[in-house]
């Protein structure tokens, strides 16, 4: 595929328009309040558009699409099961109304007043972890998208993605979460225009009728190897799978730093529950739009005898939009794109550097430094997460499917993280120890997937559902073998 | 193959591109009106504040 000169003006009107707005907000930026959680100034509409954007990445979009690929329109069961969660948490508060009310940055600042400041060390220091190892692929996967979709040469893949993020660190670097919240709306918008555009000319393009038949034949021919309507037949997602999700989706709404970093920016707790609500079906969209075309990428691929050399499933989609979409509308497609990638990057680059910072090294510092000192040391984090990204991103293989990956590393932290919470906020026998023991016992199964997930065939649900139980028991164990101490352990964690 | 999942993934999939398109209309419209009144916010604190941290 060719861009036409109308498509390079939609692209470089928009990257320009992000880079101007981004920079803007860098003039109101005086403290590290205003850079990590702007102030607290976030009314709820703003705050859809920003936790949207941020949680639908280009990443989010191939997963989506090779899901809906290798399972049909049932592969987006999990944006079904994320409905929920964000439904139930919005309408409850549960972990969220207490935690904004806290007037805390981070959730590990949360722990230390519960727990100490170790503990509060020790849960930075697995919510950077697991949250790095997680957007870690974000750069490979956005890039996989622009090689297939656009026809650009393989050769300039790490270029492009390499401009791009500098142009993303650029704004976040000097603006922080004010900058973050103006160029996620801008994304928000071109992101939905480019969704809405793709999904109607997919619909069109294959036919309801089609698309449906094409993938009744290919299960019945045994080509589609999972059920493609119902997730819980025994070839597709299992009742194991997806009461796992349903657990691990709701410690996700309750503790996943990106999105509770929206929650903790909001004006107040009313606004984030209503937030949580009103963006709770967005989610759906998230998983089954993009599932949409991996599936009528599969039923195309079928009929054309298999997908061609060098295509995968986690390509097919890309590949096969870059076949129908017409020219003129690819501009604003590839748009849509790079602002799904641009806003997922800012947003978490922002979050683990404001966790790193805040969780980390400022427990560690014998005298606190100067706010200039401060905004400058986040600033200073956040590139280095950029070259993490850089580097780490080129060379890592996944060792299974892209959602599994994304699944297990978030799992790092969120099954212990979430037992912290939910024991800190409701269980008053929690102690130091047994919230030391839920973090590193819960980050064992996930982490051993990782590592020889490649070499030995480990379920992603038991890696995953190993780690909740194995948290809760590290918890409940350890608290009952400890007495908590009268007051939290004033103690630096460094020392 | 006409099965109650497959009536219930055509719902979902309608429901999902009209509210896509919905929430860029309706958000666009709302959410530029907070960006104005956060930057007014921001703006109108005196110069005298100490820096946040």
């Amino acid at each position: 595929m060719t861009l036409s000169p109308v498509d390079w003006i939609i692209i470089v009107v928009y990257l320009v328009g992000c880079l101007v707005a981004g920079l803007w907000m860098r003039r109101y930026v005086r403290g590290v309040q205003e850079f990590a959680v702007a102030g607290r100034h976030m009314d709820v509409n703003l705050g859809i558009a920003s936790l949207a954007a941020t949680e639908l990445g280009l990443v989010t979009i191939m997963y989506a699409a090779q899901l809906g690929y290798e399972k049909g329109f049932a592969g987006a069961t999990i944006g079904v099961v994320i409905w929920g969660a964000m439904w139930l948490v919005g309408r409850t508060g549960f972990v969220i109304v207490p935690m904004r009310n806290a007037g805390v940055m981070t959730i590990p600042e949360l722990f230390e007043k519960r727990f100490g400041t170790r503990v509060r060390w020790l849960a930075g220091f697995f919510v950077a972890v697991g949250g790095l190892l997680n957007m870690g692929i974000f750069l490979r996967l956005g890039g996989e998208f622009l090689v297939h979709a656009t026809g650009l040469p393989p050769g300039y893949l790490e270029w492009v993605m390499t401009a791009l993020l500098g142009l993303v660190l650029l704004y976040t670097m000097l603006g922080g979460m004010l900058s973050v919240l103006v160029t996620d709306y801008l994304q928000f918008l071109v992101m939905g225009v480019g969704i809405v555009a793709v999904s109607v000319v997919v619909l069109w393009h294959t036919g309801w009728g089609n698309l449906v038949g094409g993938l009744d034949a290919a299960w019945q021919a045994g080509q589609l190897k999972a059920h493609p309507y119902n997730p819980l037949h025994a070839s597709n997602f299992g009742w194991g799978y997806l009461l796992w999700q349903a657990a691990f989706q709701i410690a996700c709404a309750t503790t996943w730093q990106t999105q509770i970093s929206r929650v903790l920016a909001a004006r107040d707790a009313a606004t984030a529950q209503r937030m949580y609500r009103r963006t709770s079906f967005y989610f759906v969209g998230r998983f089954l739009l993009p599932a949409l075309w991996g599936a009528a990428a599969f039923v195309w691929f079928a009929n054309q005898g298999g997908l061609p050399e060098g295509v995968t499933s986690l390509t097919a989609m890309p590949q096969y939009l870059s076949l129908i979409l017409p020219i003129g509308l690819i501009g604003i497609v590839v748009a849509g794109m790079l602002a799904a990638e641009m806003s997922t990057d800012s947003g978490y680059m922002l979050t683990w550097g404001t966790v790193i910072y805040n969780d980390l090294v400022r427990p560690c510092l014998r005298r606190p430094l100067t706010a200039k000192a401060e905004l400058l040391l986040t600033r200073l984090l956040v590139l280095a997460i950029a070259l993490f990204l850089l580097v780490y991103g080129l060379w890592y293989e996944l060792p299974g499917n892209a959602w599994d990956y994304l699944a297990v590393t978030g799992n790092i932290y969120l099954a212990s993280v979430f037992t912290l919470l939910v024991a800190g906020l409701y269980w008053p026998r929690a102690t130091p120890t047994g919230a030391a023991a839920a973090l590193v016992l819960g980050a064992v199964g996930p982490i051993l997937f990782l590592v020889i997930g490649k070499s030995h065939a480990i379920a992603p649900e038991v890696a995953g559902a190993s780690s909740f139980g194995l948290a809760a028991a590290g918890m409940i164990v350890g608290s009952l073998l400890t007495r908590r101490p009268p007051t939290p352990a004033a103690t630096t964690a460094c020392a | 193959m006409n099965s109650l999942p497959l009536v219930v993934w055509s719902i979902l999939i309608a429901a999902s591109i009209g509210w896509y398109a919905f929430l860029v209309v309706h958000i666009g419209r709302k959410a530029g009106g907070e960006i104005r009144e956060l930057i007014k916010t921001l703006s109108q604190r005196p110069p005298s504040d100490p820096p946040t941290s």
